[in-house]
């Protein structure tokens, strides 16, 4: 095991030090006293054996000078292990998330491409969990042709009360409630060559119930999204 | 994996940038009678803008017998795990009602009187049921088996051929009409939509740029140094409304699916044709 290092005078690398340092602080941790000492005493032998194979192949000895003990895990800034963890810089920084952001691109001009701005596809129907399935299969579709999906949202649902007129009599009596639902799937950068082929593919695969709307993102189908708020709009028509 | 799949996407329909790297060209002895139309300045290609005018399916498709089974499955699946409705949970609450009365214990205490049950519900939704008739799958004209007509093959997309006279042969073809300098190839097709249908037609089509392409050169004979074949490009259109007026020419029209463009088209041309149809 000690032998080991000797060996290692060829390797510079610190790891190797710091794994053999962690070792042998292991075996003097759970050594008993007397085999402590022997195994003490080799070490300092072999580390004064190998301080000088480190000085002759120009090491730095400051590590295997003061002994196992001594030498700690320290990164400065001088030495060749400096920021040797580092890894902040590999990972995309995630941006903060905006409450009220928006993007709003014109369509690009780009010669014989050119691209549609923001659009949204409305899917609407009486069954949910048609209008849910219909809308996930566009949203993989989307994904699959690299088209990027900015957002894929719900519209809230509409109720429908559906009442028929009894056979004798005025009275209206409540025949059903029909609820509707809106899947919204918005994309971006959908190049007008690919435009056609994406839409006849959306409209040919359409399930019997779900109508399918494409239209371009305005700032009225953004704000229709938030509640209305009538606190707010009665401070803002006494203020005017 | 997602780029390449779309750009072989792409590259199926984008048929129009693909004159660039067909050389040898499609070679078929079409003559034009068009001779006395200018060619282009500097190319020796005529360009024809042509349509292709699709009527999208009216009806879905029907079930392959795995899917209904599949369907049925999940059908049964889904009434096995969900809970009681409004209805069945007020029908339970009377037959628990009824049998109650038979047995005489609480005649006074839940004495209410609906004006309809549950069941008498039932049978009324039953007997409006009845009286509705779903429409037919397969139409008098699929059974006569009339091309001409717009309501034949509902679950399919149908596609308008028409037959016109090149030279001295009789050949069907989408309906093309040559450029004239100063509009777009997509005006050109527009063009051909209105003097087809002298109005009547109305078709939308879902972009500006063409979906396939087919160059041929024309016989020997008609050769010229400006003059050496043409190239026509497709464009799609979706039929909305309207069709062909019945006091115009007959035999000189067909509406056809896909498989049946053999019987007609010939052969390299079908082959540039049926690149750009989409059918399921």
């Amino acid at each position: 095991m000690f032998s080991s290092w000797v060996d290692l005078r060829g390797f510079r690398t610190f790891a190797l030090t710091q794994l053999l340092q962690r070792l042998t602080l292991r075996l003097f941790s759970s050594g008993a006293g007397h085999s402590v000492l022997c195994l003490r005493n080799n070490t300092i032998f072999k580390q004064a054996f190998s301080l000088l194979k480190f000085k002759a192949s120009g090491e730095n000895p400051i590590y295997s000078a003061g002994g196992i003990l001594l030498s700690t895990s320290r990164h400065y800034k001088s030495k060749p292990t400096h920021a040797i963890g580092r890894y902040q810089h590999l990972i995309k920084a995630e941006e903060p998330k905006k409450k009220r952001g928006k993007v709003e691109v014109r369509a690009i001009n780009l010669g014989t491409d050119h691209e549609y701005c923001v659009l949204n596809i409305h899917l609407t129907a009486y069954d949910m969990t048609l209008a849910e399935s219909y809308a996930q299969y566009v949203h993989n579709l989307c994904n699959d042709l690299s088209i990027k999906v900015e957002e894929s949202y719900a519209m809230p649902t509409k109720t429908m009360e559906v009442m028929r007129l009894l056979d004798q009599g005025n009275k209206m009596v409540l025949d059903s409630v029909l609820t509707t639902h809106e899947r919204v799937v918005q994309i971006s950068g959908l190049s007008a060559t690919f435009a056609e082929i994406f839409l006849e593919i959306i409209q040919s695969n359409l399930p019997e119930g779900v109508t399918l709307s494409v239209r371009e993102h305005t700032e009225e189908d953004f704000k229709g999204r938030f509640k209305a708020r009538p606190e707010l709009e009665e401070l803002l028509a006494k203020l005017n | 994996m997602a780029a390449p799949a779309r750009r072989n996407l792409l590259g199926v329909a984008r048929g129009w940038r693909r004159f660039e790297r067909l050389w040898a060209g499609s070679l078929s002895s079409r003559s034009l009678s068009l001779a006395a139309a200018p060619a282009n300045k500097g190319s020796p290609w005529r360009l024809l803008g042509a349509l292709c005018l699709q009527r999208p399916p009216v009806v879905s498709k029907p079930l392959t017998p795995l899917q209904e089974e599949m369907a049925a499955l999940l059908q049964q699946i889904e009434i096995e795990k969900s809970l009681y409705s409004d209805h069945e949970l007020r029908a339970l609450e009377e037959s628990e009602r009824l049998e109650r009365k038979k047995a005489d214990s609480y005649d006074e205490d839940d004495d209410r009187d609906d004006i309809l049950l549950v069941q008498d519900l039932e049978d009324m939704w039953e007997q409006t049921f009845l009286q509705f008739k779903p429409g037919a799958r397969i139409t008098e004209a699929d059974e006569k088996n009339d091309r001409t007509s717009l309501h034949r093959k509902l679950d399919r997309n149908l596609i308008l051929l028409v037959r016109e006279k090149l030279g001295d042969q009789d050949v069907w073809m989408l309906p093309q009409a040559e450029w004239q300098p100063g509009e777009t190839l997509r005006g050109t097709a527009e063009r051909t939509l209105a003097t087809l249908s002298e109005n009547n037609m109305e078709a939308k089509f879902l972009g500006n740029a063409p979906c396939g392409h087919y160059k041929f050169k024309f016989p020997q004979a008609m050769r010229t140094e400006s003059n050496l074949g043409a190239k026509v490009f497709f464009f799609k259109a979706l039929l909305l409304t309207g069709d062909f007026s019945q006091a115009g020419k007959k035999g000189h029209h067909v509406w056809v699916s896909k498989e049946e463009l053999g019987d007609y088209l010939k052969p390299k041309y079908l082959a540039q044709v049926r690149k750009f149809l989409l059918d399921f």
